[in-house]
């Protein structure tokens, strides 16, 4: 096998066997140790026939660290073939990749540090159904090819184009599961509140939404037909030492609640702001107990000015949770605390 | 034999390189750039003055980042290359 040099793009492999596939990309360093599809000229040209909206192939979506990798829609295809993506689904991959190459995502800093962070997917709107994405039941996975292989997208595209490969761009000390692909739909026809795009100002008939984190953090309540103590035990979840947000008080939360843990919540007149507002009170910490356990913050001022016996809010203001509803039957939510210096961006889908 | 792409893409500009380390440390001066992680600026400074005191260079002084997951403040990178020709940096967990 030898690349062509008047190709550059274009590699030769002697077999088109699975196998064969797998382990030129193992020795190259490319992809993630499972099973590939291979991105042959023709698998990748109905990517982009079915996706790319008539925009151009080498338009550059994105130039992404620490490589500085240029994410052309080619360079989108390529790796949304390798994961085994659908071919309508690449303007949801796109508008992902802006997401991330936006400022306050801080992606150098997602790929470089030691923290097991990784971006979250979320997809909305009409998107979610014209391409099949779970929003319901198990929708953090297993068991669906749209969110499984977009999320697995995006992680190639981090691998591949911003070069954050372990152990050399990405850091990350144990990694997590979440890094194999991480992507969930809202589930709007469950969710009593507007549509999280709505509420964070985007009217668009899909939109993604990208939010650099931990692995989900479950809590369950079987029993509570209020929302009180169903919102304390995510204020609970929240309010850990253990997580990367502690010591940085602007950081994010998202709350993923399950449609049983939103139904009571919303039923007892409680708004959106209503659920922010409560967990921003009582997600709290005693000031001298985070004090003693970090040696570096990043606390806003007023914070820093708290005496060690107040008990100080985990995150400093009910903007920084940000609430959605996902999944199916079953008294489960979750919460999912951000890398700390990030903030998620949402933006509509366009190819 | 088939034919597939490559997943990578093209490198949009040079990676930003490291200047070449100075040929004779005598006379050098030495900086660090903590990024505030725990006992980095430690590290770093006594790494510094070990250095300097072994080569004849001197010890520029420590600087410090906003936070070690963001870059480096543009206005105190400016500085530090005006008063530094080596710089320690990077000390990670």
């Amino acid at each position: 096998m030898a690349a062509d040099p008047n190709k550059p793009d274009l590699l030769e492999l002697d077999s088109d066997s699975p196998e064969a596939l797998l382990e030129h990309f193992e020795a190259k360093g490319w992809g993630d140790g499972l099973p590939l599809v291979a991105p042959t000229r023709e698998r990748v040209e109905a990517m982009l026939k079915a996706g790319s909206g008539g925009g151009p192939a080498d338009e550059v979506i994105a130039t992404l660290p620490p490589r500085a990798g240029e994410a052309t829609r080619h360079a989108l295809a390529v790796n949304a073939v390798l994961a085994g993506c659908s071919p309508g689904v690449l303007p949801v991959l796109v508008s992902a990749v802006r997401g991330l190459a936006r400022p306050e995502m801080n992606l150098r800093g997602v790929n470089a540090t030691t923290h097991p962070v990784a971006p979250l997917l979320i997809v909305h709107g009409a998107a979610v159904d014209a391409s099949g994405f779970n929003s319901g039941l198990g929708a953090f996975g297993p068991g669906n090819r749209a969110n499984a292989s977009v999320g697995r997208a995006l992680r190639f595209v981090l691998m591949h184009i911003a070069g954050a490969r372990p152990g050399d761009g990405d850091a990350s000390t144990q990694g997590q599961p979440s890094k194999y692909s991480y992507c969930i739909a809202e589930n709007a026809s469950a969710s009593p509140w507007e549509t999280y795009p709505r509420s964070q100002g985007i009217d668009a008939p899909s939109a993604v939404t990208l939010h650099c984190g931990e692995n989900p953090h479950n809590f369950h309540d079987m029993e509570s037909e209020t929302p009180g103590p169903i919102l304390d035990k995510a204020a609970s979840v929240m309010a850990t030492l253990g997580s990367n947000n502690a010591p940085v008080s602007s950081a994010e939360f998202f709350v993923v609640l399950g449609p049983e843990h939103a139904a009571p919540i919303a039923s007892a007149g409680w708004s959106r702001r209503d659920v922010q507002t409560y967990l921003y009170e009582r997600a709290r910490l005693p000031v001298s107990t985070v004090r003693d356990a970090f040696e570096v913050v990043q606390f806003r001022p007023w914070i820093e000015a708290l005496a060690d016996d107040d008990w100080m809010p985990i995150t400093d203001h009910p903007d920084n949770i940000k609430l959605l509803v996902a999944g199916g039957a079953g008294k489960h939510s979750c919460v999912i605390p951000s890398w700390g210096m990030t903030k998620s961006v949402t933006l509509p889908v366009e190819p | 034999m088939t034919e597939l792409y490559s997943p990578e893409g093209r490198v949009g500009r040079e990676a930003v390189r490291l200047v070449a380390a100075p040929e004779v440390m005598a006379g050098a001066r030495i900086g660090v750039l903590d990024n505030g992680k725990p006992g980095a600026g430690l590290l770093m400074e006594t790494l510094a003055h070990e250095l300097a005191r072994r080569t004849g260079a001197t010890y520029a002084g420590m600087f410090q980042k906003g936070s070690a997951a963001t870059p480096c403040e543009p206005d105190l990178l400016a500085k530090i290359s005006k008063s530094s020709d080596l710089v320690l940096t990077g000390s990670a967990d």
